[in-house]
């Protein structure tokens, strides 16, 4: 298991799998870097954008609050009661320039949005603030505030925001416009002033919503807090605006220090004020955040997708490999009757099985041909020796029949000829392999008659086959050289007469023939070496029992040949067995058995 | 066969991490969006001692309360009585705010007793607790957050020093006696004017009641022609006085100083009758309030005393930017 593990990155599925999840990775956490990147690009321009948006409509709204300011001083001033008002030389019935201006006053005031007071004073102490019953402030010291000093010296001024004090008893935070009304013949200066509730102001930067912590706060040229949430801290020094207009070096947008505040300016032409919207970048990157989030979550997700695909695709395309290579291990080690499956991929691998069990049905084939043609050679390279006939045999048959012959025997001399002449011809003449086993028994009945003429008091024979079986056909030549054997080593030393005797019959489920003598028989070790290639000698045995139990098991397969049981002193059966013929099927006890089973 | 096994092992490995991966940031950010940042959510309630419209020194602990609760992350709930008198209601208040359970209470005890064993239990509710403005016969709460009233009262005393006299003869209007502010004040006053203490013939108290402080300052003034100095040690003893003076035609005459601000005092000093104000910074005392309630709750170290500030104002002085800010709050209600 862990050799496997060791060895999974080296094999193919591991390379795949292992370059896959690296290739996947690198391609999702470039491609999360580049989209962080890009969406908090995105939403920094946006913040940038909205930001600069609500900042530029907010001055836009306080620019037209001045505008109407000054639209309104330029109608009080251009009046021309008022400067009657302001500058005759009697002091003015106030009674009677009430209904005029006070009007007048009422209804610019009306226009105008959030007008806290218009009013008018002169250096001489004439005064109408709003409607001719509003008094002035006793103890306002008007006289050396900025916004009076600087319109009479003809400066237009606009203040920032203060309490207004002017009116008895009222304190409200204003924002100032003032002017010098031209006129007064006398030389006597006046000044219009009109306030702005600066609470219109005030309320439009508290509803500008730049997100929890976010703020926007307004400064005038001079760098003086006109509006700021905090204003009350920062002057008790709680707190510090960070802010200061330096920072900004031309631009409109620019980031604090740690980059943590954005700060985003408009300056206004009418009133010279900055209007500086602050915000958190925290607060706008925590949609980023979740994006970010959302992006990890994703390429998790992915990266176990793509390796449990590849997975499951290295595991498709290397488990028939696998399985190839199992089975040529097989094929290695020399069997070559595997079975192959081909996969049904119908791809490339699928075409690497077809071919290699083609090539494996192949050598298969090459193998069973060439087995065959050796076992054609082996076969009639046996016949051939087979076939031949012992020469000695040959010379001491001749040399019998000249005795006979010369003993006048001439009966038996035509008996000797004839058989040996029916010997020869089977010999010779036979080119077929095959002959019936009647064929068979008469040819070693014609021998056993020469050798039985030859050896007149110490042989007999008799032969007990089946008739069932006569016709049968067997290969040739199988039963002579046995009975040859049976005289040559076992009849031959025996004292006294000796007998073979053939017997043929119905085996289990085979055909069974016995060669069986009484001769001397064969020791234990003897019988164990009866099938050693010793007795080539073909003086002595011919090509013999070897030759006979090797062709049997060409022709009818290793489980057929001979067998050998043999007693010292007693004798020797030699027993052939045979493949039950077809024809034989269904007879015979063996078949007897099968057909009561079925 | 194995192999098979071994694939099968991996493949759960890596579905099983993936799962166990996802999950893990998916509470991350979940944990990350229910809080909006990293910093815990901390919740403070504060008792202040009476809100109505008339009273500005505590809807300015509001306000500068709330300023510090936006910039934290503080959700912060504000239990007041009407007036400063209702003692009763506060306590029950107190005892409203630890069933909330917040994690830190800030308190401006209404009684100098009373309220002794309402904060205990606060503090034995395992709740932080922050004293403001006054303090109390026991001392509670793991930080005092106040106006250093010697130093507010020194304030008063060295502003007059310079215009005193052998011929000057000093009374006093005080809120309520022996409670913490007045005495801490006197005891300023006192320290600022030296020798000239002496010059001090009498000390009235106006119980908290604007009308209670116009009949002693009347009183001690009649009985005490000679007075040409007087100081009034909190907001309705100093405009109950300036009445007083206003309304014996003594304006101008008498040099006065009062204490905290209101619209009346302004329009006092405006017209001459004060001679100078000290004002407390109140937004500061609710700001500096919440700030330490909030160290506090995060278990950082807080220090046992925060001073909020004074600030003494003249005629002179009312319309500098700074110091409208601080006389004139501008508020939201005004706006109309």
């Amino acid at each position: 298991m862990a050799k496997q593990n060791s060895s999974y990155v080296k094999s193919l599925q591991g390379k795949i799998n292992v370059s896959l999840l690296f290739i996947v990775a690198a391609a999702v956490i470039s491609f999360m870097i580049i989209s962080i990147d890009q969406s908090r690009t995105a939403v920094r321009n946006t913040a940038i954008e909205y930001t600069s948006q609500l900042i530029k409509m907010m001055n836009e709204s306080i620019d037209s609050y001045i505008t109407s300011m000054e639209s309104i001083a330029r109608i009080v001033v251009e009046d021309s009661d008022v400067r009657d008002f302001m500058f005759s030389e009697k002091e003015p019935d106030r009674a009677l320039y009430d209904e005029k201006i006070s009007g007048l006053f009422r209804t610019l005031r009306d226009s105008g949005s959030d007008i806290r007071n218009i009013g008018i004073i002169s250096e001489n102490g004439r005064y109408l603030i709003n409607d001719i019953d509003t008094l002035i402030n006793p103890h306002a010291g008007y006289e050396e505030m900025g916004w009076y000093q600087r319109a009479l010296s003809g400066e237009e001024v606009i203040t920032s925001s203060h309490v207004q004090n002017i009116v008895y008893n009222e304190f409200p935070w204003v924002v100032t416009l003032s002017r010098k009304i031209p006129g007064g013949e006398n030389g006597t200066g006046a000044v219009l002033f009109v306030d702005l509730n600066f609470g219109s102001i005030s309320s439009l930067c508290e509803k500008t919503s730049l997100g929890t912590k976010g703020y926007v706060f307004i400064m005038d040229d001079a760098g003086n807090l006109i509006y700021h949430p905090r204003q009350r801290l920062i002057y008790s020094g709680l707190m510090e605006e960070e802010f200061t207009p330096d920072m900004l070096q031309g631009e409109d947008a620019v980031f604090s220090e740690d980059g943590q505040k954005l700060y985003i300016i408009s300056r206004s032409e009418v009133t010279g004020w900055t209007m500086v919207g602050v915000t958190y970048m925290d607060e706008m990157m925590s949609r980023t955040n979740r994006l970010r989030n959302l992006f990890y979550l994703m390429a998790i997700v992915l990266m176990g997708v793509a390796l449990t695909v590849s997975i499951f695709l290295t595991d498709m395309v290397t488990k028939p490999l696998r399985k190839l290579r199992g089975t040529m291990k097989i094929v290695e080690d020399g069997n070559f009757d595997v079975e192959i499956e081909e996969p049904d991929t119908g791809d490339e691998i699928s075409d690497l099985f077809r071919s290699f069990r083609n090539m494996i049905l192949k050598i298969r084939e090459l193998i069973e041909q060439n087995t065959e043609e050796q076992r054609e050679k082996r076969k009639s390279e046996l016949n051939a020796l087979q076939a031949q006939i012992n020469p000695h045999f040959l010379y001491n048959t001749l040399d019998s029949i000249i005795w006979m012959a010369e003993g006048g025997n001439k009966r038996d001399v035509v008996l000797m000829t004839s058989s040996l002449a029916k010997l020869l011809r089977k010999s010779i003449s036979n080119r077929n392999e095959m002959v019936t086993l009647s064929e068979e028994i008469e040819y070693t009945r014609s021998y056993l008659t020469i050798q039985k003429m030859r050896y007149v008091d110490k042989l007999e024979y008799e032969i007990d086959v089946e008739s069932a079986i006569l016709h049968m056909e067997i290969i040739k030549l199988i039963i002579q050289p046995l009975v040859e054997n049976a005289i040559y080593h076992g009849i031959k030393y025996k004292e006294g007469k000796g007998l073979v005797r053939i017997e043929g019959g119905f085996g289990e489920e085979q055909i069974l023939l016995r060669i069986v003598d009484n001769g001397v028989g064969m020791t234990r070790e003897e019988l164990s070496h009866v099938f050693d290639e010793r007795e080539t000698d073909t003086r002595k045995n011919g090509v013999g029992v070897l030759n006979v139990h090797r062709r049997i098991g060409l022709y009818y397969g290793g489980e057929y040949g001979l067998s050998f049981e043999s007693e010292e002193g007693k004798g020797t059966v030699v027993s052939i067995h045979l493949p039950l013929p077809d024809m034989f099927r269904g007879r015979g006890e063996g078949s007897e058995e099968k057909a009561g089973k079925e | 066969m194995k192999e098979k096994d071994n694939h099968k092992y991996i493949l759960l490995l890596i579905v099983a991490v993936t799962i166990l991966a996802a999950l893990s940031v998916f509470y991350y950010s979940g944990r990350e969006n229910a809080e909006g940042n990293n910093e815990l959510l901390v919740r403070i309630v504060l008792l202040p001692k009476g809100v109505n419209d008339s009273n500005v020194f505590w809807a300015d602990v509001v306000e500068g309360a709330q300023m510090a609760a936006q910039e934290r992350n503080v959700e912060l709930t504000v239990l007041a009585p009407a007036f400063e008198t209702e003692i009763d209601v506060q306590n029950r208040m107190i005892e409203e705010a630890i069933e909330m359970r917040p994690d830190a209470i800030v308190l401006a005890p209404c009684d100098y007793t009373k309220t002794v064993p309402y904060a205990k239990k606060v503090e034995e509710a395992g709740i932080k607790l922050v004293i403001l403005d006054s303090v109390m016969e026991e001392e509670a709460g793991c930080c005092m957050v106040s106006t250093d009233n010697l130093k507010a009262g020194y304030r008063m005393g060295s502003y007059m020093k310079p215009y005193l006299n052998e011929e000057s003869v000093i009374g006093i209007v005080e809120h309520i006696r022996g409670v913490s502010t007045a005495v801490e004040r006197e005891q300023g006053l006192r320290n600022a004017l030296g020798e000239y203490g002496s010059k001090i013939v009498d000390i009235r108290y106006g119980e908290s009641s604007y009308d209670k402080s116009y009949e002693q300052t009347k009183a001690m003034l009649t009985e005490n022609p000679d007075i040409n100095v007087i100081f009034g040690l909190n907001e309705d003893s100093s405009a109950g006085a300036a009445r007083a003076v206003r309304d014996m035609g003594l304006g101008g005459q008498i040099k006065m100083v009062g204490f905290d601000s209101s619209l009346e005092e302004i329009q006092f000093l405006e017209s001459g009758v004060f001679d100078a104000i000290v004002v407390q910074r109140p937004v500061n005392m609710g700001y500096l309030g919440i700030s330490v309630a909030y160290q506090a709750a995060r278990s950082q170290e807080v220090p046992a005393e925060v001073e909020s500030g004074s600030v003494l104002i003249t005629k002179d002085t009312i319309y500098t930017e700074e110091n409208q800010k601080l006389l004139f709050p501008f508020r939201e209600s005004d706006a109309e």
